[in-house]
């Protein structure tokens, strides 16, 4: 496995684990009526943080393990692999961020979709993007290990 | 019948000194997973990268890579 596949992999177990522990924390806090603004808030700091510590953590040991290889420049297969996945992340982005327009458009939605949380409206549209912009995420790295792992 | 892009590299590595597939990487500036990838017939290089491989070995493109029928 090559350092750059390492390094995927490592982001996107990051990716899933950290955003993972976020909505089971945020489906505890509907369950127990704490959803409030404030707990929201604070989870998504910690998960960024989280993020940043966990992202610089692996990535100094991968480099650690891998060390001839760490300075390594992308070649053009690795540049094709990375367009190809942000290629498709790029579809579904499209899509989250036109449904985020549309609820911002017609927010009366929420009432139908989910009408016992309180909540300012922007805080759905915030986790619409995030939602979204998570799953494309977790499509780019992933058609990456694919195309590494099958090949290109 | 189709017709697929194949390689001599693994023969020709092993015409020159056993040549590992390390220095042919180093060589031509790409990683070895890709040489991995060329050899195996899994990626197509660029036109520059594959002029790149039929210099290290002293020879012309057509003696590297063949674009030819295969039986599927």
């Amino acid at each position: 496995m090559s350092y750059k596949e390492r390094s995927i992999w490592a982001s996107l177990a990051i990716l899933i684990y950290i955003w993972f522990e976020y909505f089971s924390g945020m489906n505890q806090l509907y369950g127990s009526q704490k959803l409030t603004v404030d707990s929201i808030n604070e989870l998504l700091l910690d998960a960024v943080i989280m993020t940043i510590v966990l992202e610089i953590l692996l990535q100094i040991v991968i480099a650690i393990i891998d060390h001839k290889d760490a300075n390594y420049d992308e070649d053009e297969r690795d540049k094709l692999i990375t367009l190809h996945g942000c290629n498709n992340a790029y579809y579904f982005l499209l899509v989250g961020a036109h449904l985020a327009v549309f609820y911002s458009v017609f927010p009366t939605l929420k009432t139908y979709i989910l009408p016992s949380i309180d909540l300012p409206n922007g805080y759905f549209v915030m986790h619409l993007i995030i939602i979204f912009a998570l799953l494309s995420e977790i499509i780019r790295l992933a058609t990456q290990i694919r195309y590494y792992r099958r090949g290109f | 019948m189709s017709k697929v892009i194949t390689n001599n590299i693994r023969r020709l590595r092993f015409d020159f000194d056993e040549m590992t597939q390390k220095v042919l990487a180093d060589a031509i500036s790409v990683s070895r997973q890709t040489v991995v990838a060329i050899e195996k017939g899994k990626y197509s290089p660029s036109l520059e990268v594959a002029f790149k491989i039929a210099d290290v070995f002293n020879t012309s493109l057509d003696k590297v890579f063949q674009y030819q029928e295969i039986d599927e």
